[in-house]
């Protein structure tokens, strides 16, 4: 009974809320595309904001007045040819450290073994014992190698001669005593010219201690080919450039040969 | 309704008549009832319906039109990377309506006087007094003059935003833009040349791109106007031009004009020696005339010998050299020194016909192919063409043609021997380049490269060079018309360069209209004192841009031309 009366309610009721819920539906949506709206209205903005401000970085910042600052300030130029590489071993070749004559650093070295060498033959009893430990090898492996040429190439060249033969047993006894000297005197004045061009004096004055000074400054190589092929090397040129790389001693050496 | 009950006694007569007037009464009314009522309903229908369709498709009451893009008011102009040439922004405009102003006028004629100084008081309080209804006081004011102004609180100021054209880069690139009128409408430049694309709705979204790239702009001004200065010179011209593709990667005139206020430059100024002037360009011709012969078997090898007098009479002429020889030459020695009584005599060989043929194929004697609508036509000899014409042409003289012209004619020589028209506009998917068509031959092409980097080793263009960029080029120098006469002391001096000469990729122009003497010159006008250093210096600034690399171990086959070249000078 109740139900039937109030059917009619109940559709009107049901027509209603679809009627709503449709109403709903539609409201949401369009509120989303409203707010979506806005958002693109922001975003044109933005991008409107954007534009302003780059034109006016673009405008302070022109060309023009680049190169006015440039002009003013900077210097910069245009780079030159050279200052362009072809790749990365011509990037690397610039990496490479350059090799120079440092006249302060290797000639202190260069005398430094010269009196060390003597001191364990000859003196005993000098103060420094650590330098001559150094130098004990470097005295062994000239004998040792140089030894059985010095006898084939008697006459030949009057520099590989002495050199040889300056280790072996003739020296240590008259090289002795005027190396000490030099070594006292050089650590005191510390000056390296003064100090080479005073050993190159010394070592001039007495003829016949002056080979073995020479050997030691050679660098093993160049003193060891001579050895194993005793004529051509003393016609031979190119060990020229080999020399000439280090200090004014080698210079020496290859004016004599 | 209440429909009468059947009568039990017979009414009266006139009741019966009453009854039934009732009746017909009650039908009229029942009809326009319901008529009135369904006119109601329907109209209630309509808004209800009209209400739902809203709800469910219609816009909602907040939404704002035509800001879903940024479409400016006049499409942007870009260069080839896409920076801004051209732009149009909101400007702030002040106005004043002098009918509307009810404030103290002459109080507020003073304080317009004292926030814009342009006008003085008096002329304030006259523009107040007019009586006329609009008139504008600034256009594209800052920020800070706006809120002074608004700040004087006078409802007759108008304060409001226009757009406005701006060209953020002032002077660059002012004769290949243009500018606008006050209406927003291009009258010259690419402004004027694309005015519909520009101002078209469907278009302007997308900003019109140039071939100019604003770099080697900015070098190529920078390095013509130093020279312009220097040499007191009353104008200049430049281009760069891809060799390839005829794209104009840098073009200017000076004196210089701002676009942003183009009334304030002079008409001189506003004249584009690029493309509207033509001038005699000289020397700069010569290697044209070797080509042709070239191509047309006449000069078969650089080597080929002509002799070259002091002075050389033709059809009753003399014909004069700077530097004459004065012995027999070769073809390389005659390019090398630009002598005019060799290039004569091989013009002359070649005839006027064949010559005619030649530049009518390269495009010089028509007007200058480009999308600006300021451009010149060539100058040519036209019924006079004879045979001594032939000659002079062949060096460069009794022929004017606009710098543009003669970059087009080195690219076309250069890049293989095809002609492509020069264009303005980024070659691109939507501005695809068209087939060129062929001029001269490849082989010629080729051999004519070792020849012009002679000239810049070793001949007239040394000061050209820049060092590792393998420069080739050609220097004209020719003596300017006034009032109908060559003077003798005036010159027009250019030159035409092209770079890496191994395989060339850019042409580059350079020309100054008058330059005078100075102490570094050595009191020479010559075009290898005066615009060969402004080729190199502007080379070795665009040359990394562009990608050139530069390399002092590269050069072009040079023995086409060394074994032909008797050196005197070392």
């Amino acid at each position: 009974m109740s139900s039937r009366s109030f059917r009619s309610v109940f559709m009107v009721a049901s027509c209603a809320g679809a009627a709503l819920g449709c109403y709903l539906v539609s409201l949401r949506v369009a509120s989303e595309r409203a707010s979506l709206e806005d958002v693109e209205t922001q975003i044109v903005l933005a991008q409107r904001d954007m534009r302003l401000l780059q034109t006016e970085i673009g405008t302070r910042g022109r060309l023009s007045q680049l190169e006015r600052w440039n002009a003013g300030a900077f210097a910069l130029s245009a780079p030159t040819a050279d200052q362009f590489l072809k790749g990365g071993f011509e990037l690397a070749r610039l990496a490479q450290p350059e090799r120079k004559v440092d006249f302060q650093a290797p000639v202190v070295l260069a005398a430094a073994p010269a009196p060390a060498r003597q001191m364990p033959i000859g003196e005993p009893e000098t103060e420094d014992s650590g330098v001559a430990a150094s130098v004990a090898p470097n005295a062994l492996l000239h004998e040792a190698s140089l030894k059985i040429e010095t006898r084939e190439v008697p006459a030949r060249s009057v520099v590989a001669l002495p050199q040889t033969t300056a280790k072996s047993t003739d020296n240590p006894a008259l090289a002795a005593k005027p190396v000490p000297l030099k070594s006292v005197a050089k650590p005191g004045l510390a000056a390296a010219q003064s100090s080479i061009k005073k050993l190159q004096k010394s070592t001039a004055a007495a003829t016949a201690k002056k080979p073995p000074e020479k050997m030691v400054d050679k660098p093993a190589a160049v003193a060891a080919k001579p050895v194993t092929k005793p004529i051509r090397i003393a016609k031979i040129d190119p060990l020229a450039p080999l020399p000439a790389k280090h200090s004014g001693h080698s210079k020496d050496s290859t004016a004599a040969r | 309704m209440n429909a009468p009950s059947p009568a039990l006694v017979a009414p009266r007569p006139e009741r019966l008549r009453l009854v039934g007037q009732r009746r017909q009464l009650l039908a009229v009314m029942h009809q326009r009832l319901m008529f009135g009522m369904l006119v109601y309903a329907g109209i209630v229908a309509i808004i209800a319906l009209r209400i739902l369709y809203l709800a469910a498709f219609g816009d909602h009451a907040g939404r704002k039109t035509g800001l879903t893009a940024l479409i400016p008011e006049r499409g942007d102009i870009v260069d080839r990377n896409g920076d801004p040439l051209a732009r149009t922004i909101d400007a702030w405009t002040i106005a004043v309506h002098p009918t509307k102003v009810i404030g103290d006028k002459l109080a507020l004629a003073q304080q317009l006087a004292r926030l814009m100084p342009e006008q003085s008081e008096e002329q304030y309080f006259a523009l107040l007094k007019s009586g006329k209804p609009f008139f504008y006081l600034r256009r594209r004011a800052s920020p800070a003059l706006v809120e002074a102004v608004n700040a004087l609180g006078e409802p007759g100021l108008a304060i409001e935003r226009e757009p406005d054209r701006l060209y953020p880069q002032t002077t660059l690139a002012a004769h290949v833009l243009g500018y606008t009128d006050i209406d927003g409408h291009g009258v010259a430049g690419m402004e004027r040349a694309f005015d519909k694309y520009l101002s078209d709705p469907a278009t302007r979204a997308d900003p019109l791109t140039l071939s100019i790239d604003s770099r080697v702009q900015q070098a190529l001004e920078h390095e013509l106007l130093d020279a312009m200065t220097k040499f007191s010179a009353i104008g200049a011209a430049g281009v760069v031009m891809d060799v390839h593709t005829g794209e104009v990667l840098a073009m200017t005139s000076l004196p210089e004009i701002n676009p942003n206020i183009p009334g304030a430059a002079s008409p001189d100024a506003r004249f584009n020696r690029a493309t509207q002037g033509v001038y005699e360009l000289g020397s700069t011709f010569k290697p044209f005339t070797v080509a042709m012969a070239m191509d047309s078997g006449t000069i078969k090898s650089f080597g080929q010998q002509y002799n070259c007098p002091n002075v050389l009479p033709a059809y009753g002429h003399l014909v004069h050299d700077t530097h004459p020889f004065g012995r027999i030459c070769t073809v390389a020695e005659i390019m090398e020194e630009s002598s005019n009584i060799g290039t004569a005599q091989i013009a002359d060989q070649l005839g006027t016909e064949r010559q005619k043929y030649w530049l009518g194929k390269m495009g010089f004697l028509g007007p200058v192919p480009i999308e600006l609508k300021e451009r010149g036509r060539a100058l040519t000899p036209g019924s006079r063409w004879g045979p001594f014409e032939t000659m002079t042409v062949g060096f460069g003289q009794g022929i004017a043609v606009a710098p543009l012209q003669l970059a087009m004619g080195y690219a076309t020589l250069f890049n293989g021997g095809v002609y492509h028209p020069p264009t303005l506009l980024k070659i691109s998917a939507t501005h695809p380049l068209t087939k060129g068509k062929r001029v001269f031959s490849e082989d010629t092409s080729y051999r004519m490269r070792a020849l012009l980097r002679l000239v810049v080793m070793k001949g007239t263009g040394r000061k050209a060079d820049a060092p590792g960029y393998r420069v080739g080029g050609k220097t004209g120098t020719a003596q300017k018309i006034i009032d109908g006469r060559y003077s003798q002391s005036i010159n027009i001096t250019s030159f035409a360069g092209v770079f890496p000469m191994d395989d060339p990729r850019y042409v580059i122009v350079a020309m100054l209209d008058a330059p005078k003497a100075t102490k570094d010159t050595y009191g020479f006008t010559t075009a290898g004192w005066n615009v060969a250093p402004v080729v190199s210096g502007t080379i070795s600034r665009i040359a990394p841009m562009l990608g050139v690399q530069p390399d002092r171990n590269r050069e072009p086959d040079m023995s086409q031309v060394l074994p032909f070249v008797h050196d005197t000078k070392e």
